[in-house]
């Protein structure tokens, strides 16, 4: 006989998985999306929930190396991949040079759509280090601003691997 | 000097009003020469909480015991409450409390008593409000409460209202005046015209999908309301409340530190945050109440589709009368954003009717929408203008020029500063103006035929009182700036901090901006282009008081008068000694300098304005309606520039918002049950990165001394009012036929071109 | 979205297994947004994610190229080994985030986006409901071509361009596997078959092949959007054939967007079968797509779209 598969849910199971690289275990049950496990459950909070139907790209994480929709994944399926929100670029204190650009370029207006472009751009930059702007393009073609700050995140995009990384931000520019 | 009060002259999107309001010390005189803070490009200062997320929008708050709440919204377009029983729904596990009808208490909103009518009047009217601890118990809720209605006739399309057989909403009707214009007598001018152009031109209704859709946390400490709540107004959410729960000012305050977008429609208190309170209130917990995507397009506000006629006629090379009539579906809004104030006030036209009507119907209601009227109306007019000009020989451009008014044709002030020549000038040389023909070029493929157009803008922008800023300067030398503002995406926070540090004396680095907090000096709503101009004067009186008083302190210390001493980059400037700020304060106790500023009045008999001009070049696919902008020029005149980095920003972001209007955005209402289908930002289309062309951007840059004392006027809303006409006159051009209804998809354009 | 039980299996065994009774789940981003707007409901869901025989993209000599059915349409985007076709209409698809998640096989088998079908407010034909809303409504977003019981449109960029390659999917049922063309993967709903698939109950697409003999077409993706990325077509057109000496021959047209399945546009293929395409054989056969097309209320200017768009790919297979 070979194993049999079992159920987990309806009611809260337990998950395991890696957010920024630190272990998280939760209990919660299968119809939980993974933006909801990182923002209630983890109290990440910088992932944003806009469309909650993958219409809009705020939401945009990355899942073992690839940008998805968190919104759109459920988090049981996640179990045992790595998540990287946009908490875990500055984890050390410094930004990231994306992080960087898109301050320096104003890649940003109301910053609701923000963490979900940077994370398309730095999923991005692993694949491809020094993207053209098309690149650039094609990688937040999936991520809306209504702001309409596209010009400033293409140049932003292309701008991030001309910097140092890791240069610190102005002092007294934490927290405004 | 003490306080006292004044009558000022205010325009706010398109009305002008006087008003009192209350002034306290002596304004500045205009800067003069030049300047090194304000004008520079800033970045962001709180750009850094923005890109790592740390930024704590109203969705982030997270509070002990924290219950969430959601509306049960009627499924139909017009029905009868006749009976709400939530027994079911309250004994679900997890649910807290249910309001409705019958058991909320009277809270007074826009002019009604209550937020739960006993007639629905749209489709996503709100019925009842659950509270719940979590998501899945609010739903199951939801689905558990059960509602007895009477459906009832409605009409929720525009032109379906205006029919003599459509569904009565209101005792005098459907549709009523709200606005008319008359100068000359357009009859007798229109008949002795050469060429008169008669057109219909239709706007879709545009959805604002504010990505941080509207939502508000209250708690009640049972004694005080805190609400957060993402808004563009924090003392209208304030007032709001007051009227509603009738609570002291004192006892109530609202926050909002960051927030994901408004564009017009978070002007003030919703039904979702008076609904948040009284849930808080009576179950003693917090209540977080956050709109989803689809609650967000139903009832949260809209820009009208509107129904323009114009008929337009030239003499001898002139534009000799213009009538334009303009019918806007205001759903249940009981207002217009009139199309036909661009008509009324561009251009110097002696004779000219216009009328403006409110049409009402089972729609959710219009809210103020960035420029609301005057993106709508301007297409019409600047399309019609320039279809005008083609037909009769005359270049387009040639003759907006001959009627370039020279001073405000409502009032007939002259204006405080007008360059719209200038920008015609350069946007024309930037775009190849004089390389534009009748009928269009060939496009890059045999499919593609090229075109380029324009428009002109016109908006306030002025500013005025009341608005309040304090400047409290730090034994440190650092400085914490504050005013009851809020930066909704513009950078408030940064311009404000530049203007402070750029009086005091100090580095931006060194000023701290707290925004969005009712328990700071007044500040005015962040719409109508008027923060800069209302507030950034009373930040710069504030900063020019706290520089005083520390120089006055200083002066005592370094045992010299005050006049020979000015603050330059944090330090106290004397014949070549400089000391910082801080050492000045080591030799006092603890000692902070508060600094005051207040607004003052506008020029008495001045028209305050904004002006701009956009040209477009595209190409259209005439196999299959596909228009491809490539390139927008847009010059504007807003005077002073404070952040060329976040200015240049809002026009991007102007152009982009325009070019959805233009080209892809569209409610699509079920006629049959009045139902939006596309309430989702799948079919409800607004542009993507792949949908924004090469943009220009240029500013005049000249301080308006005439307007404030900062010498910069607004430009939230100016870049966005000429893009769809300039777009349309562009595809006009290529095509050598009128686009006259939005949105410009192919199935539009398809239709236009088989017209021909 | 309602509660539910999950599964995820590792092997193809237990998946069949399990799917007799639960909703096969792969990339998610259809059936969760169903389930999200309460179209869907089902009370358990396997995961197909973790049975790697459903992976794997690869050219096998003799036999074409083998597309597991969770090969992701960014390895198929990328994919060197698959025809240009495929490729382009995989790029046009969704969004990055979206071809980063989303399956061969689930884009395959996505329900339509009427927005009457994915309103639960509107009890729809399709929903087991009395009529269509969309015939005699909004129907802008919906079928000229084909048309029976519903109106909706086939949204699936792929399966143009799979059926355009003659390309075969692979199911496996409770008891039995069967093999079947792409084409044969879609029905127009009529009465009495109220869905727009043809898969019997519990079976799994496992692959989807495409014949070494199509792998020598030229082939082309065109898809007219309302915006310029993200959206779904208003009409597109998978044009595939082998191009000889001056001849086109095995000449395959498919519409997206025009019909409630993928639609073959025989006729135009035969006006372009064998010939040497110019300007006016590629005009008559965008003549002959759209010459049985009914329009709707909203609807006509597809009809112009469609034409356009097979004139303009028959001629881009031979420049």
């Amino acid at each position: 006989m070979p194993s049999r598969t079992t159920y987990r849910g309806p009611g809260p199971a337990a998950l395991s998985l890696h957010v920024n690289g630190q272990p998280l275990e939760a209990v919660v049950p299968p119809h939980r999306t993974l933006l909801d496990l990182l923002r209630d459950t983890a109290g990440l909070t910088g992932t944003k929930k806009v469309c909650d139907e993958g219409t809009c790209g705020a939401c945009t994480v990355i899942v073992d190396g690839r940008a998805v929709y968190s919104c759109m994944t459920l988090a049981h399926t996640c179990e045992g991949k790595s998540i990287e929100t946009i908490e875990s670029l500055s984890a050390s204190g410094e930004l990231h040079p994306v992080q960087r650009a898109f301050i320096d370029e104003d890649a940003l207006q109301c910053g609701f759509c923000t963490p979900g472009q940077v994370m398309s751009v730095v999923a991005l930059l692993r694949a491809k280090p020094r993207p053209t702007e098309d690149d650039v393009r094609r990688a937040v073609s999936g991520n809306l601003c209504r702001c309409g700050s596209y010009t400033g995140i293409v140049a932003a995009g292309v701008a991030a691997t001309r910097r140092a990384p890791g240069r610190t931000a102005p002092k007294g520019d934490t927290e405004r | 000097m003490s306080p006292r009060v004044v009558r000022t002259r205010v325009e706010f999107e398109g009305e002008i009003n006087d008003e009192l309001s209350i002034i306290d010390g002596r304004d500045l005189p205009a800067w003069r020469g030049a300047l090194d803070v304000v004008g520079a490009r800033t970045p962001r200062v709180d750009g850094v909480a923005r890109v790592t997320g740390r930024a704590r929008y109203t969705q982030d708050v997270v509070l002990p015991g924290m219950l969430h709440a959601r509306f049960l919204r009627s499924p139909y377009a017009r029905a009868r409450v006749l009976k709400v029983d939530a027994s079911r729904a309250l004994a679900i596990p997890g649910v807290h409390d249910v309001i409705h009808r019958t058991n909320a208490p009277k809270a007074a909103f826009r002019g009604e008593e209550t937020i739960f009518r006993d007639e629905v009047r749209f489709a996503g009217d709100e019925v009842a409000a659950v509270a719940a601890v979590s998501d899945e118990a609010l739903r199951d809720a939801l689905r558990a409460l059960v509602v007895e209605y009477e459906v009832l006739p409605h009409v929720a399309d525009l032109e379906e209202a205006l029919r003599d057989d459509a569904p009565r909403l209101e005792e005098k009707g459907n549709v009523s005046d709200s606005g008319k214009q008359d100068r000359g007598d357009v009859r007798k001018a229109l008949a002795q015209c050469e060429h008169v152009l008669e057109a219909t031109y239709r706007t879709s209704t545009q959805l604002h999908n504010c990505l941080e859709s509207h939502s508000a946390v209250a708690h009640w400490d049972g004694d005080r309301l805190t609400v957060w709540e993402s808004t563009q107004h924090v003392f209208g959410v304030r007032e709001g409340l007051r009227a509603a729960l009738r609570l002291p000012l004192s006892r109530i305050r609202v926050l909002c530190e960051h927030m994901g977008g408004g564009f017009g429609s978070k002007g003030g208190v919703g039904k979702y945050t008076i609904a948040a309170s009284i849930l808080a209130m009576r179950t003693g917990r917090p209540v977080r109440f956050v709109l989803d995507r689809e609650e967000e397009n139903l009832a949260a506000g809209n820009r009208s589709a509107t129904l323009q006629k114009v008929r337009i006629g030239l003499r001898r090379g002139r534009i000799h009368a213009i009538l334009h009539s303009s019918w806007s579906n205001a759903g249940q809004g009981r207002w217009v954003a009139d199309p036909t104030g661009p008509t009324n006030s561009l251009y110097d036209l002696p004779d000219l009717k216009t009328r403006s009507y409110r049409v009402v119907t089972n729609a959710g209601s219009l809210s103020a929408f960035r420029a609301p009227g005057y993106v709508e109306g301007t297409f019409a007019l600047e399309s019609a203008i320039e279809e005008l000009a083609d037909r009769a020989g005359i270049d387009p451009l040639q003759l907006r020029l001959r009627h370039l008014a020279k001073k405000d044709p409502l009032s007939g002030y002259a204006y405080s500063d007008k360059r719209l020549r200038e920008c015609y000038e350069i946007g024309a040389r930037e775009i190849g103006w004089k390389a534009r023909k009748r009928g269009g070029a060939p496009g890059s493929t045999p499919d593609r035929r090229r075109g380029i157009g324009m428009a002109s803008q016109i908006w306030g922008g002025g500013g005025g009182p009341p608005a309040y800023a304090t400047v409290h300067l730090n034994p440190d030398g650092t400085v914490v700036a504050r005013c009851g503002s809020q930066d909704i995406g513009t950078g408030t926070r940064t311009v404000l901090a530049q203007i402070c540090a750029q009086e005091l004396g100090v580095d931006v680095d060194a000023v701290r901006v707290e925004l969005g907090d009712t328990d700071s000096p007044y500040g005015p709503t962040s719409a109508g282009s008027l923060t800069v101009a209302s507030v950034g004067p009373a930040m710069r009186a504030a900063a020019a008081d706290a520089r005083a008083q520390l120089l006055g302190t200083a002066a005592g210390i370094l045992e010299v008068t005050a006049k020979e001493l000015r603050v330059e980059r944090g330090h106290i400037v004397s014949k070549g000694t400089r000391t910082p700020i801080k050492e000045i304060f080591d030799q006092l106790q603890n000692y902070t300098v508060i600094g005051k500023g207040s607004r003052f009045p506008n020029p008495e008999r001045i028209a305050i304005k904004t002006f701009g001009a956009q040209f477009a070049q595209v190409e259209v696919d005439l196999g299959t309606g596909e228009i491809f902008v490539e390139h927008i020029v847009a010059v504007h005149d807003i005077g002073r520039v404070v952040n060329p980095l976040t200015a240049a920003s809002q026009v991007q972001g102007g152009i982009v918002q325009a070019l959805g209007f233009a080209l892809t955005e569209e409610r699509v209402v079920d006629r049959g049950t009045g139902r939006v289908l596309n309430a989702d930002l799948e079919a409800y289309k607004v542009p993507t990165v792949r949908d924004v062309p090469r943009i220009t951007v240029r500013f005049l840059d000249t301080p308006d001394r005439r307007a404030n004392s900062t010498g910069a006027k607004g430009l939230g809303e100016p870049p966005m009012i000429p893009t769809a006409a300039a777009v349309a006159n562009a595809v006009a051009n290529a095509t050598g036929v009128p686009m006259r209804a939005t949105p410009m998809t192919p199935a539009r354009v398809l239709a236009a071109l088989g017209a021909r | 979205m309602k509660p539910f039980a999950l599964a995820r299996p590792a092997t193809l065994a237990e998946a069949r297994r399990l799917a007799r009774e639960a909703t096969p789940l792969a990339g998610g981003t259809d059936l969760l947004g169903l389930m999200k707007a309460g179209v869907a409901a089902p009370p358990r869901l396997v995961d197909l994610t973790g049975v790697g025989a459903l992976r794997g993209l690869r050219r096998e000599r003799g036999r074409g190229l083998r597309i597991g059915a969770l090969v992701r349409l960014a390895e198929l985007e990328e994919a060197k080994d698959a025809p240009q076709v495929l490729r382009e209409a995989a790029s046009l698809a969704a969004t990055p985030q979206l071809r980063a998640t989303g399956t061969v096989g689930g884009n395959l088998l996505q329900r339509n986006r009427c927005w009457y079908f994915r309103d639960e407010a509107f009890p729809c034909w399709l929903k087991g409901g009395a009529r269509c809303f969309a015939r005699h409504g909004e129907n802008r977003y919906h079928s000229i071509l084909g048309v029976e019981a519903c109106v909706a449109a086939a949204p699936s960029d792929l399966a143009p361009a799979l059926i355009a390659l003659d390309a075969r999917a692979a199911l496996v049922g409770p008891r039995a596997s069967r093999t079947v063309a792409v084409a044969d993967l879609y029905q127009a709903p009529r009465e009495g078959v109220r869905d727009e698939h043809t898969l019997r109950p519990a079976e799994i697409v496992t692959e989807v092949r495409v014949p070494e003999a199509s792998l020598a077409r030229r082939g082309v993706y065109l898809k007219q959007m309302e915006r310029k990325t993200w959206a779904f077509a208003l009409v597109s057109v998978a044009a595939a054939a082998r191009v000889h000496g001056g001849q086109v021959t095995d000449v395959r047209l498919v519409l997206g967007g025009a019909a409630p399945l993928p639609w073959r546009a025989r006729e135009a293929e035969r006006v372009a079968e064998g010939t040497a395409l110019d300007e006016r054989v590629a005009a008559a056969a965008g003549e002959a797509a759209v010459a049985g097309a009914q329009p709707l209320e909203h609807n006509a200017y597809k009809i112009v779209l469609a034409r356009e768009l097979v004139r303009r790919a028959l001629l881009r297979l031979v420049t």
